[in-house]
């Protein structure tokens, strides 16, 4: 299967001595994100001794490597050999842990973190009402059908530690909204975002830009690492997992809080799932012309 | 018996413990690399007290900090003039000084530079988180800045002579207030008209106040943009410099608008705009010890060069570089 935004050869940029910007195609597009986890993950599996840390991005990924180890022309004539061995094409499968994370949308936290935002920018209409507006949707009700009804990818983490890119799976599951402007200097812990074509969840009480939905009782980010789904990291989500979000009632949310602050709660993972690419394709194919 | 610790009197300005190498292995989930700014000044501080080189110590940015000592131990201060002191009397940097239980070493503004390091015998024993003792302050990663009354753990020291950095294996910090950095062209360059590209090489910089360990700003002439940054997939943003979220090389010169940013240890991962250029890993230790309103001139050169750098920053820092006092 083709794509017309990836490149026909990769294009590497060396970013200083110690990084290389690794471009795969030009486009925020799942098949194409999907092609970079793919060859990241092929170059994991190389086990290249001097490579330290990799970033799979939407479009390229991040080598950062040690030059007193290998040198950048033996470095990007080994990833051009990867990825001639894997094929260009957009196909074959990884394996992706399916998280089914809990959102009370239109919840208090964030309502109260947009009202403080209107206080200064009386102009700004409120989140919800903007971008359901912006996406032909009838009311508040319809956006979070529309934002609950479809599996996210987990496209990239970074900015901020945890902090996630998600895109919607099921064709015609886009949202698309506008960022503030300017920023906001305080945004909730757990708090559902749209901004462009992603949705995110916000790690932690950060700044922050994109348009509030909800917020999710559940963390992704746990600097002390108290529940068990943070035993190896403070950052729950990995790129190339899948998020499903479950809409729950403000009593829900309350309840699942307070498990949060007992150390009770337990995130639902499923570890053992595999995501094939050409099934999906054929799949997502199917649903666009479905009348 | 003493507990081998120290505790803060006082804070100073983010005094946070580093070590080397970082945290290596967490960018892909938005961890930067944290670590010591200037790696030059700290791995001396460290062979001085008999430490490994990359072993955890302070780092003091701007105004440091007061310690007093639970224990006897070896202490050196290095990098910026902050006019140490113990129990009030100025002590040497660039030298081994050992101090008994209850002395207080006292670190003031800085003078010269911006950060200095204090190294201790033993190294610091705070528990590494994701595999680094290396604080990344503002998300509160591996702990957070120092504070009063805190205890620093402290680990078990090798037994260390009296020992001094030659002055010529120093740092330099120039006097005249103008650094000269070597910069290198990439990742995005082709995203700026070639004469900005020759322009980013031929200006003054200047440092603004807005500068910390997560980015430091500059001000200089406006930057013009090539055909690709002007004419893009509409996926790539508004702006001439926003491009589709990707990787931030770690001394990248970041292009937000016509402010060039330079992302530094603590900055962030990913992010939505171009790096046209990025700084040698080995002149960091130059940004480490910039001030607001010093003039940065960035000198263009190749990997060859960059790695002929790296081997001289590494040949003034080995174990073998410290003299007998």
């Amino acid at each position: 299967m083709g794509c017309d935004m990836l490149h026909d050869a990769l294009r590497f940029f060396p970013g200083g001595d110690r990084a290389i910007e690794v471009e795969l195609g030009d486009g925020m597009d799942f098949s194409l994100n999907f092609t970079v986890h793919r060859l990241v993950a092929a170059v994991r599996e190389a086990r290249i001794a001097a490579i330290e840390d990799l970033i799979p991005e939407l479009a390229s990924f991040q080598i950062t490597y040690d030059p007193d180890r290998i040198r950048y022309e033996d470095l990007t004539a080994e990833i051009t050999a990867i990825y001639a061995r894997i094929g260009q094409g957009i196909s074959g499968s990884l394996s992706s842990r399916l998280i089914t994370m809990p959102v009370c949308y239109f919840e208090a936290e964030t309502t109260a973190c947009i009202d403080d935002y209107r206080k200064t920018y009386p102009d700004k209409r409120p989140d919800p009402d903007l971008v359901a507006e912006m996406n032909a949707l009838p009311d508040r009700a319809a956006l979070a059908r529309r934002h609950s009804g479809t599996e996210y990818w987990v496209a990239a983490l970074g900015f901020w530690p945890g902090l996630c890119s998600l895109l919607p799976l099921r064709p015609g599951a886009r949202i698309f909204a506008p960022k503030y402007n300017p920023p906001r200097t305080w945004t909730p812990k757990g708090a559902v975002g749209i901004g462009g074509a992603l949705s995110c969840i916000y790690p932690d009480r950060t700044p922050g830009g994109y348009q509030l939905i909800g917020r999710c009782p559940a963390p992704i980010y746990d600097r002390d690492q108290r529940l068990p789904a943070f035993r190896d990291s403070l950052a729950l989500l990995k790129a190339g997992d899948r998020v499903r979000f479950q809409p729950v009632p403000a009593e829900e949310c309350a309840r699942i809080d307070a498990e949060v602050a007992a150390g009770t709660y337990r995130h639902d993972i499923l570890e053992y799932q595999i995501f094939s690419v050409d099934q999906y394709l054929a799949w997502a194919a199917q649903q666009e012309t479905r009348p | 018996m003493n507990p081998r610790s120290l505790t803060v009197l006082k804070p100073g300005l983010e005094t946070t413990v580093q070590e080397l190498p970082g945290r290596i292995g967490y960018l892909e989930q938005g961890f930067p690399v944290s670590g010591p700014f200037d790696k030059w000044s700290f791995r001396q501080a460290n062979l001085l007290v008999g430490n490994d080189r990359d072993a955890a110590a302070l780092e003091c940015q701007f105004l440091g900090p007061s310690l007093r000592f639970d224990c006897p131990a070896m202490v050196a201060v290095t990098g910026a003039d902050m006019r140490p002191r113990l129990d009030g009397e100025p002590v040497q940097m660039w030298q081994s000084l050992p101090v008994r239980a209850g002395q207080v070493l006292d670190l003031g503004a800085a003078q010269t530079g911006t950060r200095a390091y204090v190294a201790l015998s033993g190294g610091i024993d705070t528990p590494p988180v994701l595999g680094s003792r290396a604080v990344f302050h503002m998300a509160r990663v591996g702990g957070h800045a120092l504070v009063a009354d805190q205890v620093v753990p402290l680990g078990t020291p090798t037994e260390a002579g009296l020992l001094t950095i030659p002055p010529p294996l120093r740092p330099v910090f120039p006097t005249d207030r103008r650094w000269q950095v070597e910069a290198m062209v990439g990742p995005n360059d082709d995203w700026l008209d070639p004469a900005s590209v020759e322009m980013f090489f031929a200006a003054d910089w200047t440092m603004q106040a807005k500068s910390s360990r997560t980015g430091l700003r500059l001000t200089g002439p406006q930057f013009s943009f090539a055909h690709r940054a002007l004419h893009k997939n509409s996926d790539h943003g508004q702006d001439p410099s926003n491009i589709i979220d990707h990787g931030y090389p770690l001394g990248a010169v970041n292009l937000a608008g016509q402010t060039p940013i330079i992302l530094v240890n603590d900055s962030p991962s990913t992010g939505g705009f171009i790096n046209p250029f990025t700084i040698a890993s080995a002149a960091f230790w130059k940004l480490a010890q910039t001030r607001p309103g010093d003039i940065l001139q960035f000198r263009r050169i190749d990997r060859d060069d960059a790695g002929r750098l790296r081997a001289a920053l590494d040949q003034v820092t080995n174990p073998g570089v410290p003299a007998r006092v």
